[in-house]
């Protein structure tokens, strides 16, 4: 499928050059920098002790009761802490799995509906005789600079469903009723995922205009001759520059929304309470619920082993990443 | 699929005369009717983008909090909730102790990620054909999601509520920043820095004095995405820091806010409004480089 882009085409020529040329760089001086593990020892160290170290902890901690009541007498207690969460007929089960569901609902149609806004307004923004589009651009990408926790923030206090000037509008212009946007299951989940499509979408305008802009406008003027529409060239000229671009970041982009903390801890701090689960609200998506689960319950048992679950669960969406897209591949040139 | 890309691919390969007569200097009524109705949209998107906003600041600027009708423009606006927020110096201290681990932070992680990018750029040594892909890889697992370990290791240590070890879990380097770095430093030209191998010029030299230097505006960027990053940064914040006057503007505008919406809305929105301005326009220049730099990496790739 991507042979078939032309410009594909020059590519392994490319590679096979570059690949001698290194081989003969290599032959010429063939000597080790000895000192280059001085300059990488400090990143190797932070890395070390601030991001391998606490998942080895965390994986420790799933294996055992570690909580407040054991805080200095735990036990390894192997797999029971999975089989709570896992197996349907523990009461903790409904701990996981609700949240896995609606945590795999909201991170995909956060990223394919701000993709798809994000593109849109792109190929509205690609347009030559627009020559105020940078103002429009500028403003536009206004959501995605202000830092994500101000607005999440700022979003709780709008939507709120008595004071908040959301309502107020919607009551006094469109003449609605106040809609309980955060203290109902379903308003509530529709307010998380319009909030991040909202913060979402300008980063996937910015990617989208960048693929756009990057087509060589003879491609179009060929297409042009060639009578096709707009809907031919839209499909076949502009689309697959733009998939070819974004499908690298898109990916990264759901496994972010996947882990997205603030997106709804600070909107709506994982509620409405949910009647049949003591622990999590509505809108609780996994990291939320480990975050939850350790400093609220004190269950650091419990949240270790969601966040084991969740590395799996990361690690699954990265393979898939580097299984279709190859991201990264130039890394190792 | 396949036959009607190929004729459009090899259509492009030719040279057409005829495109550059058929080049128009004037538009078509059809294109104006697009020009304009891409326009309505456009404008139509922008209203509801930023009208949210809009309503924060005519939220701190007005002095009643349980004002509920809506309007566009305040009705009374003052500075009250300004002053309130200005009370008894808080605010000052979340802004000082933000700034604090921000610059501390972001000053270090820029100097360790321009160290090991001038190794993986232009050094060699065993691991590097595939040391950066396997940090890449290993950090695809947010270490917020070690959560539970960074608590309790730290409660066990009696570092809670120390602005200190806020600072030392931030450190920790994003190889992400690495791999962007490392990318702008293959693209500063060999022979400068052959030249200043030729000239018996150390390690060390090469990097403070050659590539370094060339590499600044990508070192810029990466300051500010960390400096504004530790900004935007909630969770390790609200776990690490308890006490008020330890708080940092993300944590404290938080527990302005939450659970008392009617008592401090206006307040917050004043917070809101002064510091995300300023961390606005900073990101803004930042990320024109930054999307620069991350479209010219997938095209390469």
């Amino acid at each position: 499928m991507a042979g078939s882009f032309p410009y594909e085409g020059g590519k392994p020529m490319a590679t096979v050059m570059e690949i001698r040329r290194s081989h003969s760089r290599q032959r010429a001086k063939r000597r080790v920098d000895w000192i280059a593990y001085g300059y990488l020892s400090p990143a190797l160290v932070t890395i070390c002790v601030l991001s391998i170290l606490p998942i080895f902890y965390t994986i420790y901690i799933s294996f055992t009761n570690f909580n407040q009541m054991h805080f200095l007498s735990y036990q390894f207690i192997g797999l029971k802490n999975y089989e709570e969460l896992l197996n349907p007929h523990d009461p903790l089960s409904n701990l996981f799995l609700p949240t896995f569901i609606w945590t795999l609902v909201y991170a995909l149609c956060t990223t394919v509906l701000a993709y798809l806004v994000g593109l849109f307004l792109a190929v509205l923004l690609n347009n030559k005789h627009m020559k105020e589009r940078t103002l429009y651009r500028t403003l536009l990408i206004v959501p995605w600079a202000v830092p994500n926790l101000i607005s999440m923030l700022a979003w709780q206090g709008l939507l709120n469903d008595q004071y908040g000037q959301i309502n107020a509008l919607l009551h006094g212009v469109f003449g609605l009723p106040p809609i309980p946007w955060l203290t109902s299951a379903l308003w509530a989940r529709v307010a998380v995922i319009m909030v991040n499509v909202w913060a979402g979408f300008p980063y996937m305008m910015i990617v989208c205009l960048g693929a756009l802009q990057s087509i060589p406008t003879d491609q179009y003027e060929a297409a042009e001759i060639d009578g096709a529409n707009w809907w031919q060239v839209f499909r076949y000229v502009t689309m697959p520059s733009v998939w070819r671009i974004s499908l690298p970041l898109l990916i990264p982009s759901f496994s972010f929304n996947f882990n997205n903390f603030n997106a709804s801890y600070l909107l709506t701090g994982g509620g409405p309470p949910n009647s049949n689960n003591p622990f999590l609200g509505e809108t609780d998506i996994l990291a939320t619920a480990a975050y939850k689960m350790t400093l609220t319950f004190n269950r650091y048992d419990l949240g270790a082993t969601i966040s084991v679950l969740l590395f799996i669960l990361v690690a699954l969406i990265s393979w898939v990443q580097m299984r279709y897209t190859g991201a990264f591949k130039e890394v190792d040139a | 699929m396949a036959t009607s890309t190929d004729r459009i691919s090899s259509l492009t390969s030719e040279r057409l005369p005829a495109s550059r007569t058929r080049r128009r200097r004037s538009m078509q009524p059809g294109e104006r009717v697009v020009l304009w109705a891409s326009r309505v949209v456009i404008w139509c998107i922008i209203v509801m983008v930023l009208l949210p906003m809009w309503f924060v600041v005519i939220a701190s600027f007005n002095p009643s909090n349980s004002y509920i009708s809506f309007s566009l423009f305040p009705a009374n606006a003052s500075l009250v909730n300004y002053k309130t927020l200005f009370q008894g110096g808080q605010f000052w201290a979340w802004v000082r102790n933000s700034l604090l681990v921000g610059v501390v932070v972001a000053v270090a992680q820029s100097f360790i990620t321009a160290m090991s990018a001038f190794a993986f750029s232009k050094l060699r040594f065993y691991g590097r054909k595939y040391g950066l892909m396997t940090l890449l890889l290993l950090q695809m697992f947010p270490n917020i999601l070690a959560i539970a370990a960074f608590y309790t290791a730290l409660a066990k240590l009696n570092m809670i509520d120390m602005l200190g070890s806020y600072i030392l879990v931030m450190l920790g380097t994003s190889a992400f920043n690495i791999w962007l770095l490392k990318g702008y430093m293959d693209s500063v030209p060999r022979e400068l820095d052959e030249a200043a191998v030729i000239d018996g010029a150390t390690t060390w030299k090469r990097f403070i004095h050659v590539t370094l230097p060339l590499s600044t505006p990508m070192m810029v960027v990466i300051f500010f995405l960390t400096l504004v990053g530790i900004f935007s940064e909630y969770m390790f914040a609200g776990t690490i820091l308890q006490s008020p006057w330890n708080y940092t503007l993300g944590v404290g505008m938080y527990n302005l806010i939450s659970g008392q919406f009617a008592k401090n809305w206006g307040e917050f929105a004043a917070a809101a409004l002064l510091s995300a301005v300023p961390l606005a326009i900073v990101f803004a220049i930042a990320q024109r480089y930054l999307t620069k730099g991350l479209v010219a990496g997938s095209v390469k790739g």
